[in-house]
This record gives structure tokens, C-alpha cells and sequence, in this order.
């Protein structure tokens, strides 16, 4: 299998293909640089692709994420795996790295797939989308998402029963069977990682009742709710299909919390979950939005208008962690939390929670590096060695990090990271 | 309005308080506590007053006393900052502002200071017997009115006067009128409470610990009432003796069972324990051991020769009586009762 051809030569290999990796990918290949852009999903995009809309502009996040997905995708200079992860990656001397690069087979030819979808219609096997985050089913051969690129169909061979229906219906025959995983040796003169984060998973905090009661759901559930691309192509809570109408938000679900083994602010929440209390105003203009937080946090430029701009539509903000939330007869759910300015305790009954899940390291790049050590902080993040001259650089030279990879940040932040790795990465580059 | 004293602080860490200084407010304490309500919602508030060091709120409040430490509050702070232990601290500080001897505080503050208090009253036990030649007959007897006269003196002179000063900082100061026949109606919470801890039953993990502090409970007083006003060591009556067998093995065997899960820390209530802790239950449970021992050695007629078993008793009586007892660990017994009779009482002038 390993012959020749898997051998290969880029200039940059970057790992991780969401806006962060893409945005590097994009910076370096225009700058003339031939790029290798790994992702382990199957589409490219990250979690950006995935958003309803980005604070605090409301811009839609899909209508600025595709173009430059698309762009990414067609650039001559950027060669992209999808289902690719790496295994390894040596540095033998400056300017000189080796990787192993493992790709998993997508049982599908994605030059010949035209996602016409009729593979989809005719597999017998419903399992959850996990790019719907669950919400609604999937066939284990399936398009991962409207907007996923590549737009491909894909083989889940986990679920898959081998009845060979989506093979018949398939008009390009672009449904192969006998594809194995595939590994690649690269060879590249710089690194960049962009592997971003990993969204907590509430489970961890069994008193909010995740998984247990069905009305509460996470951000990143809300998010694909809220998505022009969304599933029920309306907001409703996934215990009985009820429009809600009293919609709580449980801010620091994971965030600044010892106990779960994160004490810091994940950045991102208390604004995502601003921007969906006013989304949810105008998709559902009769419901009543409660946003429970321990502080607001609306630090970045434009920010804290649009907190106030929050207020002034009519979200109700208190102020007060939530402790624990029960489960009514009815699917509505209780409350309990204390009133900070108040100094009481109280309970408050909600017909739908979202709980604003915090943003957790991704731990995978420090198992990349053989002899060379990738240090980490001591929040597992990848340790940026010179923070405030030089945020991309990494305890390894000719190693850079961009976006969420190093720290929580939001997406302005990790498209201005991304930039900074690339432009350290061209003087690298350069230097040889 | 006191006025803000951060140094309160640092006072408080004598008692043992750990790391609430941490604390920012989110109120997830509070929250989970299945004891506070809206009326008496703890314990973010008793933290806040103890950074600020707001000494006069703290004083007049009972919410200290209305927490049984079932721990949820420190299993579940995101800032690991300690609430229960915090609201544990503050009840020993309570007890030394009740106290007007100050000795309580002393004893909480300093080890060094309580290991010679416990010494003093151990040499004083010795040369009293030495006094009286080691005659058994003559120890015992005094022994046995030294019981009663301690329990007397230590209520007249430091407990009911530490009561008042409860009830002064808490009635008196809330500036509630209320008249004595309310006071009178209402005494029953006080004893309910003193005899049940029924309170405790709220919390969520308690159900068992309950009932082990509550057969601990009945079966000190029983004990007490049995060696003092029933000759435990003296009777004849084989009702009166076994009883006495059956109350203090079970404190022996309940307290070992605290000082199990105090050194396996296996409990949040059991996982930081001060000086004071460990010297009540100890002795409980070398009360119990001691005058089942001393029993025995009268009933296998023994005890004349083996005088110093009755004298080790006598020891950890006296420590208990003189020191536990009036400036230790033993007042939460009285406080924690009259805590729930003021909050009763509250309520109704409200």
C-alpha cells in the first residue's frame, strides 16, 4: 500500500481544517506555498460551519464560512484530506518535517460523487446526525451536511449492514467497497496546528439533567436549531415538539468550574448565548428569554452594545448560577439557583434549558511529536512560548498554533491567530 | 452597618476556615443546599459577610447554625472554596463570641494552649486522689459528687450566661418584640430540636448520619442520667447496670465509627477536622470505653486494686466536664437547639 505515491511534499502541512487551519491554509497558499491541510471530519469548516449566526454583527456564519470554504477547496496550492488524522510527525532539522498522515476510507469516490443523494434515500440504516448534534437521524450513507465541503456522499461503515442498496442506486457507481484506510508519508518544511477545541460535554454535571431530560439541550443543539440549514426548520424542544416559550440559558455550564476540572472563562459564552437570546426574539417574538449568569463577559469590540441591545429587546437577564434543574410531569423543567442581587434562593420553571457548554482543550496534537516536545499549558491548551510578542509560537521552532488550539477565543480572534501563524510560518519558510 | 474588615479573614483561618476567600459569587451553594430557603438562604451570604469581615451581621445570625453540613455545598463549588467548612468555622467562632470567659476561642485557636489545659486538669486529678491516700472508696464517692457538681456549675456559670448572650445578640439585637407567652409557646421547637436534630434530617445525604448522632445523643444523656442519678456504678439493680452497658457501648461504638470515617475522610463533613473535632469525639468515645470498663471491674470486684482504671476514668470525665463540655465542641448540642427555638421565634414576629 505504501508505494510511492504516498509519499509526499508540501511546504506547510496544517492540521485541522476549521476556520482557523483554513484561514492559514488560505494565507500561505496565496503567498505561493503548497499546502497540506488535514482534517478528520469529512467536510472542512470546523464548528464555524455549523453556527446559526456570529456575534455581535449577526453576519450568518455559513455565508461567510462557505465562500472561503470554497475557496479553500478549489485553491491549486492547498491539497485537502478529509478523514485524515495524523499519527506522527518528526522534526529531523529546521525546515524538515516528516509526518504520518492516516486516512480513513469514505467508501466513496468524491470526484465522481455528484450528491445527488439518492444514496441516502435508499440506505435502510437511521442512526443520530452528529452534525445535527443529534437532534434528528441520518442514514449510514449520507451527505454529512448541506453545506459540507467536500460535497460527498459518505459511507458510515461503523452502522453500515452491507446491504449494497446505495451501490445499486448510485448513477456514477462512485460507491467503493473496497477501500482501506490509507497512510501517507509528508514530508513539510513548517507546521501549523490548528486543531481547536472540544465543547464540553454536560453529561459531566448530571445535576442539570442532560441526556436525562429531553428539553435540555446545548448550545451547539441550539446553534443547529437556530442555522438557516436547521433541522425542524423552526425552534422547538426535542421532548415533544413544543414551540417553547420560556427559554432558560444556563451560562458557565463548564466553564470557570474546578469541579469538572476547567476553572477557566471559556470566552465564547456569554456572548453565543446573547446572540441566540436575540435570535430566539425574533424567531419566536412571544417567548420569554432568561439568561442565568455568574458575570457577563462582553469584553471585545462591539461587545458590550450588543449585551445592552440584548437588554433592551427584552432579555431577561439574572444573575445567579444555576445549582440544579429538575423535571416536571409535563417536560417543563425547575430551576433552582440563588438570586445574587437578591441573596435569596429561588426556583423558576423554564419549558426548554439550553445549557451554554464552555470550550475544553484538544488534546490530540501533543501526541504528534516524537523526540521534540509540544508543551501544553496548564490548562492543557497548547503553550504559546512567547504570548504577548509572538502568540503562534509553539515550544517547537517551526511549529506554529493557530485559533482555539491555544486557548478559547472567538472566531475574529482565531481568523487574527490563524493570520499570525501563517505570517510566522512564511518568515520561517523564508529563512532556509 | 459594621463597617468592612478584611483582616476578619484571617482570623477566621484559626478556626478553620479554608479558601473561601476564593469565592465569586455565583451562588451554586446555595443552590444545591437542601436546607436553605427563601427565607433563610445560606451559605453564599455567610461567605460574603466573612470576606468582608462583617463581624456584628455575623454575630447576630443563626443561618451558621441552620446548616448540618451535609457537604454539597463544597462537593459542588466551582471555585473550590469551601462553603461547608466555611459555615463549620463560623459555628466555632460563634461559640467563642458566645462565650464570655473567652476561653473558647482560645481553645479553638491554639493546640498548644488546649494540650495544657487537658494536662491541668489531668495533674488535678492525681493529687486530688494522691490527697486522699488512693483510697478507692473515698475517690469514688467523691468522684461521683463531682459529677454532679460540675454539670451544675458549668450550666450556671458558663452556659446559661453564654445562652443570654446568644439571645442578645440575636432577639435582642434583631430589634423584634416578642412577648414571653410567644417565648413559652414556643419552647417545644427548643426541645424537639435538642432531642431530635430533626432539622438535619433535610439534607440529602443524611438519612444515616441522622440516625447515628441521634443514638449517639440519647445515649449520652441516658448514660448521664444512669451514672448520675442512678448510681450506675454503685446500683444493684440489674436493669439499672445493664442499661448502663447498652448506653455506653453504644457511644463507644457509634464514635468509633466518627473517628473511622474523620481519619478515612471519606464523608465532606469528616474531611477537615480541627483540633476541637478530634478531642470530642475521642473523648465521647473514651467516655464510653472507661466507664464500661470501670464497670465491669466493679462488677468482677476489681476495682480496688486497679484503682487506676477508675482514675483514667475520672481523667477523661473531668477533661469532658471542665473543658468539652463548657468551652468545646459539646455547646453545639445547647446552640444548635436554642438556634432553631430564636429562628422559630423570628419567624413568628415576622
Amino acid at each position: 500500500m505504501n508505494g510511492p505515491s504516498n509519499q509526499l511534499n508540501f511546504d506547510a502541512l496544517v492540521v485541522g481544517g476549521g476556520i482557523a487551519g483554513g484561514e492559514a491554509a488560505l494565507n500561505l497558499a496565496s503567498t505561493g506555498y503548497k499546502v497540506l491541510l488535514v482534517e478528520k471530519e469529512l467536510s472542512i469548516g470546523g464548528k464555524m460551519i455549523m453556527l446559526s449566526k456570529v456575534f455581535p454583527t449577526l453576519d450568518c456564519a455559513a455565508c461567510i464560512t462557505t465562500p472561503k470554504v470554497s475557496e479553500i477547496s478549489r485553491h491549486p496550492n492547498i491539497t485537502i484530506f478529509t478523514s485524515s488524522e495524523i499519527s506522527s510527525i518528526n522534526k529531523i532539522a529546521e525546515n524538515n518535517f516528516e509526518a504520518t498522515v492516516v486516512r480513513q476510507p469514505r467508501y466513496v469516490v468524491i470526484e465522481d460523487c455528484t450528491a445527488c443523494q439518492l444514496c441516502e434515500q435508499a440506505c435502510p440504516v437511521s442512526v443520530p446526525d452528529q452534525y445535527q448534534y443529534n437532534l434528528v437521524g441520518r442514514k449510514a450513507a449520507f451527505i454529512p451536511f448541506s453545506i459540507a465541503s467536500p460535497k460527498a456522499a459518505a459511507i458510515d461503515i461503523e452502522n453500515c449492514v452491507l446491504c449494497g442498496a446505495c451501490e445499486k442506486v448510485c448513477p456514477t457507481n462512485c460507491i467503493d467497497f473496497t477501500q482501506e484506510v490509507e497512510t501517507f508519508q509528508v514530508n513539510a518544511k513548517t507546521v501549523i496546528l490548528a486543531t481547536g477545541f472540544k465543547l464540553f460535554d454536560p453529561l459531566m454535571i448530571p445535576r442539570y439533567g442532560f441526556g436525562l431530560y429531553k428539553n435540555v439541550i446545548t448550545s451547539m443543539q441550539m446553534e443547529r436549531e437556530l442555522a438557516p440549514t436547521r433541522p425542524f426548520n423552526t425552534v422547538l424542544r426535542p421532548g415533544d415538539g413544543k414551540v417553547p416559550d420560556k427559554i432558560a440559558y444556563v451560562l458557565c455550564t463548564g466553564s470557570r468550574d474546578a469541579t469538572i476540572g476547567n476553572p477557566i472563562c471559556s470566552q465564547i459564552c456569554c456572548m453565543y448565548s446573547i446572540k441566540q437570546a436575540q435570535l430566539l426574539m425574533g424567531a419566536l417574538p412571544m417567548a420569554d428569554v432568561t439568561i442565568y449568569y455568574i458575570n457577563i463577559r462582553s469584553f471585545g469590540k462591539g461587545f458590550d452594545e450588543f449585551y445592552q441591545q440584548a437588554k433592551g429587546m427584552g432579555v431577561n437577564f439574572v444573575k445567579g448560577k444555576i445549582g440544579k434543574i429538575s423535571e416536571q410531569g409535563n417536560g417543563n423543567l425547575t430551576l433552582r439557583y440563588e438570586d445574587i442581587n437578591e441573596g435569596i434562593v429561588k426556583e423558576a420553571d423554564h419549558d426548554m434549558v439550553i445549557l451554554s457548554v464552555g470550550v475544553l482543550p484538544n488534546q490530540d496534537a501533543s501526541d504528534f511529536f516524537g523526540q521534540d516536545e509540544l508543551q501544553l499549558d496548564p490548562y492543557n491548551f497548547i503553550h504559546q512560548t512567547d504570548v504577548l510578542a509572538s502568540p503562534a509560537l509553539t515550544s517547537i521552532k517551526g511549529v506554529f498554533v493557530a485559533g482555539t488550539a491555544s486557548g478559547p477565543m472567538d472566531i475574529p480572534d482565531s481568523i487574527l491567530s490563524a493570520g499570525s501563524a501563517s505570517s510566522e510560518a512564511i518568515s520561517y519558510l523564508i529563512q532556509e | 452597618m459594621a463597617g468592612i474588615d478584611p483582616k476578619f479573614g484571617e482570623a477566621l483561618k484559626n478556626y478553620g476556615a479554608i479558601n473561601f476567600n476564593a469565592c465569586y459569587n455565583c451562588g451554586t451553594c446555595t443552590a444545591v443546599c437542601s436546607l436553605s430557603t427563601p427565607e433563610n438562604s445560606f451559605p453564599r451570604e455567610m461567605i460574603r459577610l466573612s470576606v468582608l469581615g462583617m463581624e456584628e451581621e455575623l454575630t447576630s445570625s443563626l443561618k451558621p447554625w441552620l446548616c448540618y453540613y451535609c457537604g454539597e455545598c463544597t462537593t459542588y463549588c466551582p471555585q473550590t472554596a469551601n462553603p461547608g467548612e466555611l459555615m463549620m468555622s463560623l459555628r466555632r467562632w460563634l461559640t467563642s463570641k458566645y462565650d464570655w470567659t473567652g476561653l473558647s476561642g482560645l481553645l479553638y485557636k491554639s493546640l498548644p494552649l488546649t494540650i495544657v489545659a487537658f494536662l491541668l486538669v489531668a495533674i488535678g486529678v492525681i493529687s486530688f486522689a494522691a490527697s486522699q491516700a488512693f483510697n478507692s472508696e473515698t475517690i469514688m464517692h467523691y468522684g461521683h459528687y463531682f459529677e454532679m457538681i460540675a454539670i451544675g456549675a458549668v450550666f450556671a456559670f458558663i452556659l446559661f450566661p453564654n445562652i443570654i448572650r446568644m439571645w442578645y445578640f440575636v432577639m435582642v439585637r434583631s430589634g423584634k418584640k416578642l412577648s414571653l407567652t410567644t417565648y413559652v409557646k414556643t419552647s417545644g421547637e427548643l426541645f424537639i430540636h435538642m432531642f431530635t436534630q430533626k432539622r438535619s434530617l433535610g439534607c440529602d445525604d443524611n438519612q444515616f448520619r441522622w440516625f447515628e448522632h441521634f443514638i449517639l445523643v440519647i445515649g449520652y444523656l441516658m448514660l448521664l442520667f444512669t451514672t448520675v442519678f442512678l448510681d450506675w456504678f454503685g446500683s444493684q439493680n440489674l436493669f439499672v447496670i445493664l442499661l448502663g452497658y447498652v448506653e455506653s457501648a453504644l457511644i463507644f461504638i457509634i464514635t468509633v465509627d466518627f473517628v473511622k470515617s474523620r481519619i478515612q475522610k471519606n464523608r465532606e463533613v469528616s474531611k477537615n477536622s480541627q483540633p476541637s473535632d478530634w478531642f470530642f469525639v475521642i473523648w465521647l468515645l473514651l467516655m464510653g470505653l472507661t466507664a464500661l470498663l470501670v464497670r465491669s471491674f466493679i462488677g468482677l470486684g476489681i476495682i480496688e486494686n486497679n484503682l487506676w482504671m477508675y482514675l483514667i476514668h475520672l481523667t477523661v470525665l473531668a477533661q469532658w466536664a471542665l473543658i468539652i463540655v463548657p468551652f468545646g465542641k459539646w455547646t453545639h448540642f445547647l446552640y444548635r437547639s436554642f438556634a432553631m427555638y430564636f429562628e422559630a421565634l423570628l419567624a413568628k414576629a415576622n
